[in-house]
């Protein structure tokens, strides 16, 4: 049996949903959990306070990587079949900048707003509404932006690919450099908390 | 058999495949099987002899049911191909006809709903009518008749509230339906719907958690008779293999797996048990997720029913 | 909606880390499944591409962003992974939000803002993450994270960004929180 299974055609459209639902419960419960549900909790990441949006974003990352890279090492999985967004440098150079000034004022990204609708945050819900109209604007201010939106190579690429790097290589250095970011954030917070402690 | 026979009688275009029924049944069904959880809260209520207390749920709930049997007979009618020979129904009684015994039964069901409700009718009516306070004295003091009445309540409920599936299983031209036990696990459905209504609404604190606890009586039984229909459907035809598929892959595979069983029962379940054991306050989430479920149930079963066909899984005819 | 009964205090949240690892395995099992990652602002799409669908099909087509949501036409746009990946999210959140006694109507906000001013904020921030994520293909989650786990070369740089992008306005509505 080989991974990816819907891929592979162990289920069909209708139960891949179900199993999108049942994903998702499980994405909403951990990101609750973390407390990423929480704009309070969310924000204290960028004034430097509470690092937990960083720390279980890495964690997830180098988890789901490691995970992925040792399932195709071992056979079990096909790589090739994971669907990889297509890189547009510049779109998402601006997307991300965006996205970034959006977070900070709203509070929420879009999948913790969610999460924190579902918890009773009645901030969490506006955003939701706010994303759904911005959404509209842009669907219809799209034959404005289309040039911009287009504009890169559009093709799958992946770090190693790109750089010309073993595959496994990337991989370690993303470990190391987590690990690097875990250790720095806790001396981080803790000089933070001592600085506001005295 | 040959083939060639085989496709005369089992053609779509013999046996068609057809949508008739769009949003009216579900709805009507629905409402129908709300109405009958109500009935059967109600007697529960009356045969208790909780009729004493004004804060009592059956001061209430008989009214909501009125209205709510009332929408539901205003979707059935909009259903009916001749609305002007509507009369009809009540010319005739015919044995073999879901629609003549639900005709029927809604005849007895009107008067026992307003009967209960003029036991311990709301203070507003009772302002506004004298002949609503005389009825209501008279029969406060009878509680022999009371309880009479309370049982036929009970009684009517769940005949209604079964009746609101046998409707479906009566049509044997669609496999999914073929099965006699849509009669109870609707009855399950609506009362753990109307008993969802019950804890949003109870004002009497003792009642809201007695609803609540009902509520998940209700919804457990409904999960163990979906169990046992999609067990009975898999042993047994083709076609009924073909529509349990509907479920297990098939067209309604999302909507029956996510909005039916985890966001209309087991969702709630959870939080009602949470509830129940004071972990968390009663609010009127689990209750809508109940009833939204329970409506959804309805769709789902009316829509993919309407899409099974004794053809398919035979001859290797399977849509979907 | 809830609120958590009187003597139950809110639990604290789990650990990072802890919580981390069982993101990054729910993020896996997701691959393992189904060949894709997790998202979200790819569901609000489809919700639009719905909406203005039903409103005026023949505008809907001829906007190719939209019709890009519609597929064939031969299903509801509403049928797609991401929405009901994240009707998933809402009850995942609910479920584990009432578990802990964390479940409260209320508004995030520091002490010195309005609620009236704190909302304004959060639609504003939902229209600018709207423009970034379409623009993006993908947001936090269906970038940062789906795209970080597979060494997506476009998604780094996006992660990168978003960071950049918070941190530089971070100090202009910080009286939002203090």
């Amino acid at each position: 049996m080989m991974a990816p299974f819907f891929k592979y055609g162990l289920f069909g459209d209708q139960t891949s949903l179900v199993v999108a639902f049942f994903i998702g419960i499980g994405f909403g419960f951990f990101l609750e959990r973390a407390g990423l549900a929480s704009a309070r909790k969310l924000m204290a990441q960028f004034y430097l306070t509470d690092l937990a949006v960083f720390k279980v974003m890495f964690t997830s990352i180098i988890t789901a990587m490691l995970g992925l890279t040792y399932l195709s090492w071992l056979g079990w999985l096909d790589l090739s079949l994971v669907y990889l967004v297509p890189t547009y440098l510049m779109p998402q150079v601006v997307g991300g900048l965006v996205l970034g000034a959006g977070f900070v004022t709203g509070g929420y990204c879009p999948g913790t707003s969610v999460a924190a609708t579902a918890t009773g945050r009645v901030d969490g819900l506006v955003s939701i509404l706010g994303i759904t109209f911005g959404m509209f604007v842009f669907a219809e201010a799209f034959p404005l932006v289309k040039g911009f939106y287009l504009s890169g190579a559009g093709e799958a690429m992946t770090i190693p690919k790109a750089f010309g790097l073993p595959y496994g290589l990337v991989v370690f250095a993303v470990v190391l450099m987590a690990l690097g970011g875990f250790y720095g954030a806790g001396i981080l917070e803790k000089k933070i908390a001592a600085r506001s402690g005295e | 058999m040959t083939p060639e026979l085989f496709i005369t009688r089992h053609n779509e275009l013999v046996d068609p495949f057809v949508q008739v029924w769009s949003w009216q049944i579900p709805v009507y069904l629905f409402l129908g099987g709300l109405v009958a959880g109500m009935m059967i809260i109600t007697g529960f209520s009356l045969v208790k002899g909780r009729y004493g207390e004004r804060s009592c749920i059956c001061s209430a709930l008989p009214g909501v049911g009125l209205v709510m049997l009332s929408l539901g007979m205003l979707a059935l009618f909009l259903d009916l191909e001749h609305k002007w020979y509507v009369w009809r129904l009540y010319t005739t009684f015919q044995p073999s006809s879901p629609m003549s015994w639900g005709a029927w039964i809604l005849v007895l069901v009107y008067p026992v709903l307003i009967a209960s409700w003029l036991v311990r009718p709301p203070a507003l009516l009772e302002d506004l009518s004298q002949t609503v306070e005389r009825a209501s004295a008279w029969l406060q003091a009878r509680p022999q008749a009371v309880r009479a009445m309370g049982a036929a309540s009970l009684g009517l409920g769940v005949a209604l509230g079964i009746y609101t599936g046998i409707l479906l299983s009566s049509l044997g031209a669609r496999p999914l339906w073929s099965s006699g036990i849509l009669g109870p696990l609707f009855l399950a459905s609506g009362l753990s719907a109307a008993a969802a209504f019950t804890h949003m609404v109870a004002r009497n604190e003792h009642e809201r958690i007695e609803m609540a606890r009902l509520d998940n009586v209700a919804l457990t039984a409904e999960l163990g008779i979906l169990a046992l229909l999609m067990l009975g459907l898999f042993s047994g035809s083709a076609p009924q293999m073909a529509a349990a598929g509907l479920f297990m892959g098939g067209a309604y595979t999302a909507p029956f797996w996510v909005f039916v069983v985890a966001l209309g029962i087991v969702m709630p379940l959870i939080i009602q048990n949470l509830a129940v054991a004071h972990r968390i306050a009663h609010t009127p989430l689990a209750p809508l997720m109940v009833m939204t479920g329970s409506l959804a149930l309805r769709f789902v079963f009316v829509q993919a029913g309407q899409m099974s066909h004794w053809a398919h899984g035979v001859l290797g005819v399977i849509r979907h | 909606m809830t609120t958590t009964t009187g003597d139950r205090r809110p639990q604290a949240y789990t650990n990072p880390y802890l919580a981390g690892i069982g993101l990054g395995l729910v993020l896996l099992s997701s691959f393992v499944l189904v060949g894709r990652g997790l998202g979200a602002s790819g569901a609000f799409n489809s919700v639009i591409a719905w909406a203005v669908n039903a409103v005026a099909p023949a505008h809907a087509r001829s906007n190719e962003f939209i019709a890009g949501y519609l597929g064939d036409g031969s299903a509801s746009p509403l049928k797609s992974w991401l929405v009901f990946e994240v009707i998933g999210v809402f009850a995942g959140a609910m479920l584990s939000g009432l578990l802990a006694g964390r479940t409260k109507v209320m508004t995030e906000k520091g002490p010195r803002v309005s609620v009236r001013m704190r909302l304004a904020m959060a639609f504003a921030g939902g229209i600018l993450m709207a423009f970034g994520a379409a623009l993006a293909r993908g947001c936090t989650s269906g970038q940062a994270l789906t795209g970080g786990a597979l060494l997506n070369l476009g998604s780094w740089v996006f992660m990168m960004m978003v960071f950049a992008g918070a941190y530089a306005v971070a100090y202009f509505v910080r009286w939002q929180w203090r």
